[in-house]
């Protein structure tokens, strides 16, 4: 069954399209990334699947209902980490995941075991009374993903999560997204191509508003005479800069 | 839940702000302290009776109510440029939850403030020779949550409307009118012409004026200034509601 089925979405800012006619299915667990340079459109399709966008045409549903008509039962469904760091400063790691348990209507005792069980999953133990904003970027950056997933969402939008980390920091956050594969669906956006590689079963191309091309990681390569995704990245987006 | 949940985290973003404590406790009681010394100063002849410890107290709880409206501002317009609001919009909160996990933690700080602001008097008041009746503090109390409501729907206004730089400066519009209009540090009444009429209009002359009488112990004309305030109150709160949700819908586009 399909987790999304996207119909010829669209929208415009004014005379500017960013998201052009796109239409697209993503079956259940799958993890699915979007590749595409700056400006593509790959965030402003994020927030329109996650009801942050109206879409000007078009529409898509999440596990069968609209994010157009029915919003609300999207919302419960969903859960996303944004590009930017999307904490809490003042409130302690604990405090934040407690706060999200809340606004996704879990009870207090439910609330606190997920929260305990983020905590140990996610290796807070030593930083739990700590402030978020006195927390590195590579620890907010993973507790704002696990904000996202103390609600166990269906479906989990991760925006660039892994922007601006160290290697180390990365690499950390990709095993955890691994860890996931399977028990949700997982649309994830992001320039590492190397990231796209590794974790994607399904990875579609952005160009200028337009979804280009959809496949798994080996099917864009092969269709490309590509050895890597970056390479295929580089010429199906037209600009074939491989040296050789 | 969900309101009870984001309240929370309002409160604890409130409360762990030192400015919060600098400028919604501390500058209102300097200036409690600093107008009752000023009106210790001046001589029982010119008959200067707004500078008793109990017309300042009823004056200072207004100011400082005017900084809740700066805080309310400044929570909303920092959250508006924030990624966390992005991710509390994708979430199955409503704008209700928004606007009372806005409002109530303001309103439990303001309650704080005013109950503060009263004790003070009590001990500069026993300190200067002047008296209180409890009852009449707890009334005027009573008086002012029509003016929290005031204060917190300009500060949802003004958060709604323009980011965290200029929030706090539109907001020290009125933090500066309203002691002005208000007649907190000057004897409005007495001097009467344009200015009184102009203060007349605004909510701060009613509910600095009524909070004095309420605790001089009389209630005349109390009514109609505590529902002259009620309409100012009203209309200014259902301004922010309308604003805020309208906000929330022009960030969809």
């Amino acid at each position: 069954m399909n987790a999304i089925k996207i119909d010829g979405i669209t929208k415009r800012f004014g005379t500017k399209t960013a998201v052009n006619k796109l239409s697209l299915e993503i079956e259940q667990g799958e993890l699915f990334s979007l590749l595409g340079v700056n400006g593509a459109g790959k965030t402003t399709l994020i927030k329109m699947l996650t009801c942050l966008l109206k879409p000007s045409e078009g529409n898509a549903s999440i596990l069968g209902k609209s994010v157009v008509s029915q919003s609300g039962e999207v919302k419960s469904v969903i859960n996303l980490s944004t590009q930017e760091t999307a904490v809490a400063p003042n409130l302690t790691v604990r405090e934040n995941l407690m706060m999200i348990a809340g606004i996704y209507g879990m009870d207090k005792e439910t609330a606190k075991s997920r929260t305990a069980e983020m905590i140990e999953k996610l290796s807070f133990g030593e930083y739990e009374n700590q402030r978020a904003k006195t927390l590195s970027g590579g620890w907010q950056r993973k507790l704002s993903i696990a904000m996202a997933l103390i609600t166990q969402p269906k479906v989990l939008f991760l925006d660039e999560p892994t922007l601006g980390l160290d290697v180390l920091a990365r690499r950390e956050l990709w095993e955890l997204v691994r860890s996931l594969k399977g028990k949700m669906t997982i649309i994830l956006t992001t320039h590492y191509m190397e990231e796209a590689e590794s974790l994607s079963d399904r990875i579609g191309v952005m160009i200028n508003s337009n979804l280009i091309t959809v496949g798994s990681p080996e099917e864009l390569m092969k269709n490309t005479n590509t050895k890597s995704i970056e390479d295929a990245f580089v010429k199906i987006a037209g600009g074939d800069r491989n040296e050789n | 839940m969900r309101i009870k949940a984001f309240a929370s985290r309002n409160i604890k973003e409130l409360i762990r702000d030192p400015l919060s404590y600098i400028f919604c406790l501390g500058f209102p009681l300097v200036m409690l302290v600093v107008m009752t010394v000023i009106g210790q100063s001046i001589p029982d002849e010119a008959q200067m009776t707004v500078f008793s410890v109990q017309n300042q107290s009823a004056g200072t709880a207004v100011f400082g109510l005017a900084f809740v409206m700066l805080f309310s501002a400044l929570l909303i317009s920092k959250d508006r440029a924030s990624a966390l609001l992005s991710r509390l919009f994708a979430s199955p909160m409503k704008s209700v939850d928004f606007i009372l996990g806005y409002t109530l933690p303001l309103v439990i700080i303001a309650v704080a403030q005013l109950a503060v602001n009263f004790a003070s008097s009590l001990v500069i008041g026993a300190a200067t020779g002047e008296s209180f009746d409890i009852l009449n503090m707890l009334l005027s109390m009573l008086v002012h949550i029509t003016t929290i409501f005031l204060f917190i729907g300009f500060g949802i206004i003004f958060g709604s409307l323009f980011n965290e730089k200029s929030s706090p400066g539109i907001s020290s519009i009125i933090v500066s009118l309203a002691p002005i209009l208000g007649g907190v540090w000057m004897p409005i009444d007495t001097m009467g012409g344009v200015i009184l009429d102009v203060a007349k209009v605004f909510p701060f002359y009613h509910a600095v004026k009524a909070s004095r009488t309420v605790l001089a112990g009389s209630t005349d004309g109390v009514l109609q200034s505590v529902m002259y305030l009620s309409a100012w109150a009203a209309v200014i709160f259902a301004i922010s509601i309308f604003v805020f949700k309208a906000k929330m819908r022009s960030e969809k586009k």
